[in-house]
């Protein structure tokens, strides 16, 4: 450890201001819900104490893990297939003007349309196997990961370009050395946004009859009578964890290919 | 730091790995299959934990523990909405299902291969109201909010049976579509002024203190139907002697569950544990508070009672008349009720 002072101190307002403060809010959070439930008389909406129970119950039965490997699962590949397929389409889009101009609008239409409208188209074409969640969450991040390629080759700065050809690079070298490379901070941005899309709509993805998952936890605790601490618990689960997979994410920003897009920000 | 390689090499293994952890811990990948059990696909029966639909768990519950493993794929769905989608999207893979008996006969007039085969219980319902509020009898709906399950729930049907009693029509009332389980909750706020539809959404505003039954079905209209088990016509034709084991199957466990208190308790039991999960106090009290509450025998579809729900759903606008009993039932399944065999099975404790 440093002996430094002032790296020690430092250090401590470091700690305060990223530690420190946010568990403060989430103290004064817990605090408000718990007086609110308690001065509320309500015996259906569950204090915090009640939630984590909930949670140690869920982990004493073994369903915790299995729910979370299972939402994870899918998110993962609906989130990767929509990455495997927005990026090339949002890169060929935004570089050749007919294909936009062909394919845009149809893009457009499909994007507003909630993932839920699609559950029963999901159902007809899937069945009730994983195939219909993960499904559902490609469609859902697909979307945002295409339009922010497409919008990063559009708006990028006509001097690469120029540049890269008086260099002598065409076809694809151009495409790979310079097109992609100056998008790429654009589509992180995009990437990053799609995720949190794909782990929102676990949810209503889980509404389909399978029988795992975090959002299978709250539509099933729904069934379960009076146990709303089980929905909350699903809920807190999902969020700390949508957190955990917005920290991963932002660590994307810390490689040079990305980083210097930020830095001319 | 290189970016390429690294979240390319990175996102494969985590790829590999939660499909891995998903296979062992949800998928059961590496555990051996019990001997004995069919490799082909079996039969997928559509259900959703209601007690209406309770002989589909336990008819497979008894068969594990009497065989070692079951002959059929009991599909759990949240709501009658998705369990229709599957049912009409994939009836190779579900070709028979619980379901509303009138939703089944409105399938069968929008030109739907459906079959209804056998009953899945009778009673089973009931009309609750705030134990606060100031309704006692049917007429003093009039004006107030009630929640049903769906435009072809029977709990619609009966609501309409009784407020035609005392001369009133759904002109008279609010009717809310609303998935049963928000039911209580609902109820408790005060958000609607009554609730119906099948158990054990009902019993749990009992249990909690904040519910009064206004009328139970079993008292407003004896042998009351709501669900029925419906098969695919095609799995008819191609899978007859799987569906006669199936409802040879639900008939013998559900006189099993009208054999004693003592069954009726096992089943609340095992189902609410390995099933439905839910709180096997609920289950108990809606199949024993009281014991006719809901009832699993006589499951036999009888020509009357359909030709009941056809005149009393097209009247109440529910249904066009379009369809009758020999379209949508074949009743060639269903065993003689004197002959169904009630299997020896007692739950080890």
């Amino acid at each position: 450890m440093s002996t430094n002072p002032n790296r020690t101190g430092n250090s401590a307002v470091w700690l305060g201001a990223h530690v420190g403060l946010p568990a403060l809010v989430v103290i004064g959070f817990l605090v408000g819900w718990h007086l609110a439930v308690r001065w509320s008389g309500s015996d259906l909406f569950p204090t915090p104490l009640e939630v984590f129970y909930g949670i140690v119950e869920l982990a004493r039965h073994g369903l915790l893990v299995k729910y979370i490997v299972a939402s994870l699962f899918r998110v993962s590949w609906g989130f990767g297939c929509a990455v495997a397929v927005g990026i090339p389409l949002g890169l060929t889009l935004g570089w050749f003007r007919p294909a936009f101009l062909a394919i845009n609008p149809m893009i457009q239409i499909l994007r507003p349309i909630s993932p839920i409208a699609w559950i029963p188209v999901a159902i007809l074409w899937f069945g009730v196997k994983d195939s219909a969640p993960i499904f559902l969450i490609f469609l859902a991040s697909v979307f945002p990961i295409t339009v922010s390629a497409m919008a990063a080759v559009q708006n990028m700065q006509s001097v690469y370009i120029r540049a890269a050809q008086n260099f002598g690079l065409r076809g694809f070298r151009l495409f790979r050395r310079v097109i992609f490379p100056a998008a790429l901070p654009q589509i992180i941005t995009g990437v990053r946004i799609a995720l949190g899309v794909a782990w929102l709509v676990v949810v209503a993805a889980e509404m389909i009859a399978v029988n795992s998952g975090l959002g299978y936890l709250i539509i099933d605790a729904r069934n379960a009578g009076k146990r709303y601490d089980l929905v909350v618990a699903g809920m807190v689960l999902i969020g700390i964890i949508g957190l955990f997979l917005d920290l991963l994410v932002r660590r994307l920003e810390k490689f040079d290919e990305v980083r210097w897009g930020y830095g001319q920000q | 730091m290189r970016l390429g390689k690294s979240i390319v090499g990175t996102a494969v293994l985590w790829l590999i790995a939660i499909t891995v952890l998903h296979g062992a811990l949800n998928l059961q990948w590496f555990k051996r299959k019990p001997a004995g059990s069919a490799r082909e696909r079996q039969l997928g029966v559509g259900f959703i934990p209601v007690t209406c639909h309770l002989t589909c768990p336990v008819t497979d519950y008894i068969n594990r523990n009497v065989e070692g493993h079951g002959f059929f794929q009991p599909l759990r769905f949240s709501g009658f909405a998705e369990l229709k989608e599957m049912f009409l999207g994939r009836p190779e893979e579900m070709p028979a299902t619980f379901i509303l008996a009138p939703m089944a006969i409105a399938l069968r007039e929008q030109g739907v291969k459906i079959k209804i085969v056998h009953l899945g219980h009778r009673d089973g319902t009931a009309v609750v109201v705030h134990k606060d509020s100031n309704i006692f009898h049917p007429a003093d709906l009039r004006g107030k909010t009630i929640a049903i399950p769906g435009r072809y729930a029977n709990q619609k049907l009966i609501l309409y049976r009784e407020l035609k009693k005392v001369g009133l029509t759904f002109n008279d009332v609010t009717i809310l579509e609303m998935p049963p389980p928000d039911m209580p909750a609902a109820l408790q706020t005060r958000s609607v002024d009554a609730i119906t539809s099948g158990e054990p959404f009902m019993g749990q505003t009992e249990l909690d203190g904040y519910g009064r039954v206004l009328f139970q079905a079993k008292d407003a209209w004896p042998g009351f139907i709501s669900c029925v088990l419906a098969v695919h016509e095609s799995a008819i034709q191609t899978r007859r002697a799987e569906i006669q084991r199936l409802v040879d199957g639900i008939a013998s466990s559900g006189k099993w569950i009208d054999q004693s208190l003592t069954n009726r308790l096992d089943a609340a039991q095992f189902v609410a544990k390995n099933y439905y999960n839910q709180n096997p106090r609920l289950l108990s009290y809606v199949l024993s508070k009281p014991p006719d509450r809901v009832t699993y025998s006589r499951l036999q579809p009888l020509r009357p009672d359909f030709e009941e729900i056809e005149r009393l759903a097209k009247e109440a606008g529910m249904l066009n008349g379009t369809a009758h009993f020999d379209d949508y039932v074949d009743d060639s399944f269903a065993p003689d009720p004197e002959a169904i065999h009630v299997p020896s099975f007692q739950v080890k404790k």
